[in-house]
């Protein structure tokens, strides 16, 4: 399949998708239930959009294409509420974070639809060990160049999101000291990573990805698992780094701040990308992943050393005045808040602490989930 | 060299489980048979071949044991019943309440039509609401099974469970009482006892975890704790004379609900859960006689049939308002087929008040048969067509 043609589509424009966790009120396991809530989401019309993922104990949801923080806000609050009284009406839990702290990966059942059969046979265990959950946000770019002006410009803040995101410090019963070790699956994949350093869509169409298909080892956009990638037929890049929030409201600051970002770039008052960026770009990764907020950055221009904290701090500053302009000032000020407070990992490490056990801590984020 | 009938009686029992063991993992691996029905298809044949080996009275250790891994199995099923739920959609506990009370209903009438004595027809009628947590659970466990259906099941057991306790211990009060025939005396009579068991389990449920947090062991195993917790609860309610069933089941119940901390224990407590399984369900059909459930046959399929029907049409009568599929929910209702364990032993401890209803009653002896090796089975099924169990070649 040709790569389709870059669809234009209204600037700074922004959606969301959230992967989610469904969990047994007994012993809070993951539960192969997105048939029975799925079936019984059907009956009414979901304000959105709610599809099954890969196993049966996690699904997706994504809100409608918004200009601005409160209707983004708003919708995937509804959203939230629609699901957290279905999963009551069922004995289902509903909950964010990246990872499921205590499951067992071999316990996952596939959702049965030939794409995930296949690309459960593809990738054996590893199909089983990507039970976890992310955020994606979609920016709307004018043309497939600028989409992949943005894409590049945005790897150096790429830890940024991860850091605010991260709520993934658990993997099979076990602190992994990460903050968001969900990543480290996403890495396994042979596809993962960055993209190729190209900046315009005609070059990347012809001397990228069709020279990719011919090698026969992609078929599509699909099957890239980048960080960042382009999405032609919506006209957007899609961020994919964020690990699920526990809550809803974080899932939309965190779409503001990537839209202000988006906007500011935009201006190109920024020295532009270059392919040297990436030389620090997996180091950067991994500091934000492993450190979280107290993860250390090395400026992909500069060279110099920056507190990952210090520097999400400026940043958010320098956005104030495109926040204002697009109505996302509330949301820069609860990713401040974040930098503060801590992000989800470090909620979830205290819940642990506090109850003793890895059920207390999904006890926990159900119930965060809900908004209570 | 001692008599062979000696001989026999003292290796009755360890021969009978350890070849029901044997041939429900052989079983199981060649058809996929749950393996508890095998274990009663076993411990029957053997009790029809050696009858004075696997005699047990109603204080014998094996009769204790039962009552102990019956216990286990009830406290583990308790720790899987969220009343909150029950709270939030009111159809589980209507579909549960109308299924029962229309099973109650249809056995009554059909067995007072075929001119058995009221009390009699009664007692039937009573022991027929309830559905074996046993079976449901093994199988659910066996299967790995997750989803509606599974939930469901789960929480109609109970209450079906709790309901047929209610019922069956009114109906002997009544009998007990009938010289001076107050129905009231009756009823308060069973009413404290279910009161007294229920405390008793929701007293060793707070303290409990309570222990286990206090000795800080909770990331680590529950399982030891509950155990014993379930050993002294089951002690107890003999002492006391009180319910183990519901006392053992309120321990679960409440261990969960009091959430003085998260703990883990092993699904069916691990290999010696496993091992008192096995022995519980030879034993739930050691009691039967060959003659009896012939007898017994016809009347029994009848009502079988019957109270499967009544079970699964009112089950699905209230899926859709449920909030599930009809399929589910017919499924639901089907899968609610096992009863014997918990007849077996609820009779049990009747007996010796001078109720011997199985013996009384061959219809029973055959429901209870039938319903122990055919009733997993049925479960199963269920879970297998409603998609909730992983499947096999994935593994």
């Amino acid at each position: 399949m040709p790569l389709e043609p870059f669809k234009s589509s209204q600037p700074l424009t922004m959606g969301v998708e959230l992967e989610l966790q469904l969990v047994s009120l007994s012993d809070f396991d993951l539960t192969a239930s997105s048939p029975d809530l799925l079936h019984l989401l059907s009956r009414k019309p979901f304000p959105g959009n709610v599809t099954p993922e890969i196993t049966e104990s996690m699904i997706e949801i994504n809100s409608d294409v918004h200009t601005n923080h409160s209707e983004l806000v708003s919708q995937l609050q509804l959203i939230r509420d629609t699901l957290v009284q279905a999963g009551e009406q069922l004995n289902i839990g509903i909950c964010g974070g990246g990872t499921h702290p205590f499951q067992k990966w071999s316990d996952r059942r596939i959702f049965a639809k030939p794409r995930f059969k296949e690309v459960s046979e593809l990738y054996g265990y590893l199909a089983k060990q990507f039970t976890i959950f992310g955020q994606h946000v979609h920016i709307g770019c004018a043309s497939g160049d600028d989409a992949l002006f943005l894409l590049h410009s945005l790897s150096r803040y790429v830890p940024h999101f991860i850091a605010l995101s991260s709520s993934s410090p658990y993997v099979q019963g076990n602190d992994t000291l990460f903050n968001s070790a969900r990543l480290n699956s996403v890495f396994a994949f042979p596809m993962s990573g960055r993209a190729p350093f190209m900046q315009r869509w005609s070059t990347f169409e012809h001397e990228y990805f069709s020279k990719m298909e011919h090698t026969g080892v992609i078929k599509s956009m699909k099957d890239f698992y980048w960080d960042i990638r382009p999405k032609p037929e919506f006209g957007t890049i899609e961020l994919r780094v964020c690990d699920t929030p526990l809550t809803v409201e974080r899932a939309a600051a965190l779409a503001v701040y990537l839209q202000a970002l988006c906007r500011y770039l935009l201006e190109r008052r920024e020295e532009a990308p270059a392919e040297d960026d990436y030389l620090v770009y997996n180091y950067n990764r991994f500091q934000a992943c492993r450190f979280g907020l107290d993860g250390t950055l090395v400026h992909p221009k500069t060279y110099e050393s920056l507190s990952l904290r210090e520097d999400i701090l400026t940043t958010l500053r320098k956005m104030e005045p495109h926040g204002a302009a697009l109505g996302g000032t509330a949301g820069l000020q609860h990713l401040m808040q974040v930098t503060h407070e801590g992000s989800d990992a470090h909620y979830l490490r205290q819940q642990f602490d506090r109850s003793g056990s890895a059920e207390g801590m999904v006890d926990a984020a159900i119930q965060r989930f809900r908004g209570g | 060299m001692p008599d062979i009938q000696v001989i026999m009686t003292e290796l009755g029992w360890p021969l009978a489980i350890a070849l029901a063991w044997l041939s429900g993992e052989l079983m199981h691996r060649w058809t996929r048979l749950p393996r508890i029905s095998v274990y009663g298809l076993v411990g029957f044949l053997m009790a029809q071949a050696l009858p004075a080996a696997l005699s047990s009275g109603a204080s014998s250790n094996v009769t204790m044991l039962a009552n102990l891994a019956f216990g286990l199995i009830l406290f583990e099923f308790g720790y899987r019943i969220n009343l909150n739920w029950l709270r939030i959609n009111p159809w589980i506990a209507v579909s549960g309440l109308a299924e029962s009370a229309a099973t109650f209903g249809v056995v009554y009438l059909i067995s007072h039509l075929t001119g058995m004595p009221s009390l009699t027809s009664l007692l039937l009628a009573s022991l027929a609401m309830s559905t074996s947590p046993a079976g449901v659970l093994r199988v659910i466990n066996e299967e790995d099974s997750a989803g509606q259906v599974t939930e469901r099941v789960l929480h109609l057991v109970a209450i079906n469970c709790v309901l047929a306790v209610f019922v069956f211990k009114v109906v002997v009060g009544f009998w007990v009482f009938q010289t001076s025939g107050s129905l009231t005396q009756a009823v308060s009579h069973s009413l404290i006892e279910l009161l007294v068991s229920a405390a008793m389990g929701a007293v060793l449920g707070f303290i409990v975890p309570a222990v286990l947090r206090r000795l800080g062991a909770i990331a680590q195993d529950g399982t030891i704790a509950f155990a014993l917790g379930v050993i002294l609860l089951v002690a107890m309610a003999r002492a006391f004379d009180v319910s183990p069933v519901l006392a053992t089941l309120t321990f679960g119940l409440a261990a969960r609900h009091s959430r003085v901390a998260f703990s883990r224990t092993e699904r069916n407590f691990g290999g010696i859960g496993e091992l008192l399984t096995v022995l519980l369900f030879v034993f739930a059909v050691s009691t039967l006689e060959w003659e009896r459930v012939v007898a017994g046959l016809g009347l029994g399929v009848v009502l079988l049939l019957a109270r499967f029907v009544v079970k699964a049409a009112a089950v699905a009568a209230f899926s859709h308002a449920g909030g599930i599929s009809w399929r589910k929910g017919l499924l639901t209702g089907i899968a609610l087929s096992p009863m014997s364990v918990f007849v077996t032993l609820l009779l049990e401890q009747t007996k010796y008040m001078g109720i011997v209803l199985v013996d009384e009653l061959a219809a029973l002896a055959a429901m209870t048969l039938l319903l122990e090796v055919v009733g997993p089975i049925v479960t199963q099924r269920a879970l297998i067509w409603a998609n909730e169990t992983p499947a096999k070649e994935e593994h």
